[in-house]
């Protein structure tokens, strides 16, 4: 019993002289750099910690509902309380939103539980695409953004949920779901109900351990290419689109996906946006930006293979622009 | 084993990486810098979460390991049946890290952690520029800025953010009306796009979110020449009047036209929100 408690206590002292020493160096580190970044280089780097610093507490919150999923909940329990039919069960799954509002950064880690513990690939997809549009504080926001005004708030929920159901049925239909994900993650599901002799407090410690190895390279790297972007792409070019009723939709899903903007406000953002453009660009924004975007992708990576990916934002983005340009046909 | 090691460090390093970035920014008032202060708490509070379980992470062995180190030394059947998740596992990631293909992984590996370290500690915290204003069309929409187009047409107007100027002006007042109007701004300094030789914007970033949302908004200033004492970035701070704009061109048929300007430091808090 020594030798654990010993080792318990030097990696402790370990964490925490890691977490002296990064503060040391923040404490350090000088406090500006004069002319060494050009406003460009600057800029890439204040858009991605930016992005870093607000998904961060989102993916936290997703990876500890994912260990309270896997670790805290009894075994079956979320199948059990789901309903049978293959259908409606997909259905209740889109709505999972409203009981765990994470946003789409939260969801993957999320998501990784619920295959772990026994939903198939087609059912997590579906949550993982609803629930961002689906849940009570993005519903809010874009009532508050644009009230019922042109059908967008309606358009989107119900966009959200059929193209959510409608990728779930695909994929529900997979023969071999399994080979959608990627090797590594088919390596945990294959370990997922081995027993393991530990208390469910250390098992919570090191899955959350395990989660973030997977998840925050991704965050970062993923960061990292949406202030590339954002830097680079200019948004001009994308606005002078705006009042073609084809081009505005494919014009603000472009955008969507590059500014990678979470979904409980992306209805603010786009408001901005709202003489611009016509309703149904602004649906297609709403719609795919929640599901598909350059960060969602990294992060969905970690799970899925790169040819799933593929399929998925094909699917996605025909169902966005066809949704959008319906809107804009009626508006 | 090395390949495992990294996997798992390489996670929990830059979780407190960001955390110690974010309770640091927290700690000196400056996460304002990149996230709306409205959602601090949350950001503050997943950081302490956070922390706790990846402190915790360093006094807890990988259980994965123990559990295949039990396993080597069960049943040959148990032996195979690993060595078959094993092999699905190689797909992913191989077990010799000396290959080619294990270095490039160890080094991209290495290269985010130290990124990332550059990035969110070393690197001093910073405001957007002018640059990403320029490209982000100033007042390009501002009456659906303020949350649903609020009239500010008649409002006192003694208490007027930047902003407010430009959701004002953005709402075609009557010239006349407004002539006289005492304007008190500051703001980063931004060229006016149409019309760069007699006017610039004094200009602040509205953050909704996060600083990828930020939308640049900007009170007009019309002081020919002004170039030989200020430049593109620089923060000032002017007081004078509204006025018709003498130039007569551009979309600003309002300007201010300072009777003092001066540069000054960038504000603890450069963003409105």
């Amino acid at each position: 019993m020594e030798r654990p408690r010993g080792r318990a206590g030097l990696g402790l002292a370990l964490g925490l002289g890691l977490v002296l020493l990064f503060f040391g160096i923040r404490f350090f580190a000088p406090e500006a750099t004069g002319d060494l970044l050009s406003n460009s280089v600057q800029d890439f780097f204040t858009l991605s910690i930016s992005v870093i610093i607000e998904s961060l507490p989102f993916v936290f919150l997703g990876i500890l509902l994912s260990i309270g999923v896997q670790v805290w909940l009894p075994d079956g329990f979320l199948l059990r309380h789901l309903p049978k039919n293959a259908v409606v069960r997909r259905v209740t799954l889109s709505l999972l939103g409203v009981l765990l509002p994470v946003c789409e950064c939260g969801n993957v880690p999320l998501t990784r539980g619920l295959i772990l513990r026994g939903l198939t690939v087609g059912e997590s997809m579906t949550f993982l695409l609803a629930a961002p549009i689906l849940n009570p504080v993005t519903i809010i926001t874009t009532y508050q953004a644009f009230g019922w005004d042109d059908g967008i708030l309606v358009s989107r929920i119900l966009g959200g949920f059929v193209i959510a159901n409608l990728i779930g049925w695909i994929y529900s239909r997979h023969p071999s779901p399994m080979s959608l994900l990627t090797p590594k993650f088919q390596a945990s599901c294959a370990h997922a109900h081995d027993e393991v002799p530990a208390t469910r407090t250390r098992r919570s410690v090191d899955m959350f351990a395990k989660e973030t190895g997977a998840m925050l390279p991704a965050l970062f790297v993923g960061s990292a290419i949406a202030g590339l972007i954002q830097v680079t792409v200019s948004r001009d070019v994308l606005l002078t689109l705006g009042q073609n009723p084809i081009l505005s939709v494919f014009a603000l899903m472009a955008l969507a996906f590059v500014v990678a903007i979470c979904s409980n406000v992306d209805a603010f953002f786009i408001l901005a946006f709202g003489s611009t453009f016509m309703p149904g660009a602004i649906v297609a924004f709403l719609v795919f930006g929640p599901m598909i975007d350059v960060k969602m992708l990294a992060l969905m990576r970690t799970t899925f293979t790169a040819k799933t990916l593929v399929q998925v934002t094909v699917v996605v983005g025909l169902a966005s622009a066809a949704l959008g340009l319906a809107v804009n046909t009626l508006a | 084993m090395r390949r495992r090691l990294i996997a798992r460090w390489q996670g929990i390093v830059l979780a407190l990486v960001g955390i110690v970035a974010t309770l640091w920014l927290a700690l000196t008032g400056q996460l304002g810098l990149y996230i709306n202060p409205a959602t601090s708490w949350f950001a503050i509070l997943m950081a302490c979460i956070g922390a706790l379980f990846a402190v915790a992470a360093f006094a807890v062995p990988p259980l994965e390991d123990e559990h295949e180190s039990e396993a080597d030394v069960s049943s040959p059947a148990l032996r195979g049946k690993k060595l078959d998740r094993a092999r699905e596992h190689d797909h992913d990631h191989d077990h010799a890290p000396s290959t080619p293909p294990g270095r490039v992984r160890t080094a991209l590996t290495a290269m985010t952690v130290v990124g990332a370290t550059l990035a969110l500690l070393v690197l001093p915290p910073a405001t957007l520029t002018s640059a990403v204003a320029a490209q982000r069309s100033i007042n390009s929409d501002t009456s659906a800025l303020d949350g649903g187009g609020t009239a500010l047409v008649g409002a006192d107007t003694s208490s007027f953010t930047v902003k407010d100027w430009a959701v004002l002006l953005r709402q075609n007042p009557d010239i006349d009306a407004y002539t006289g109007t005492a304007v008190d701004a500051s703001g980063f300094v931004l060229p006016s796009a149409e019309d760069s030789e007699n006017v610039f914007y004094i200009t602040r970033f509205v953050v909704t979110h996060c600083a990828i949302d930020a939308q640049p908004v900007g009170v007009p200033v019309y002081l020919p020449g002004w170039q030989e004492e200020y430049e593109a970035d620089q923060w000032v701070e002017a007081s004078g009047a509204l006025g018709a704009n003498p130039a007569q061109s551009g979309t600003d048929p309002l300007v201010l036209v300072p009777e003092q300007l001066a540069g000054i430091d960038e504000p603890s808090d450069p963003y409105v929100y």
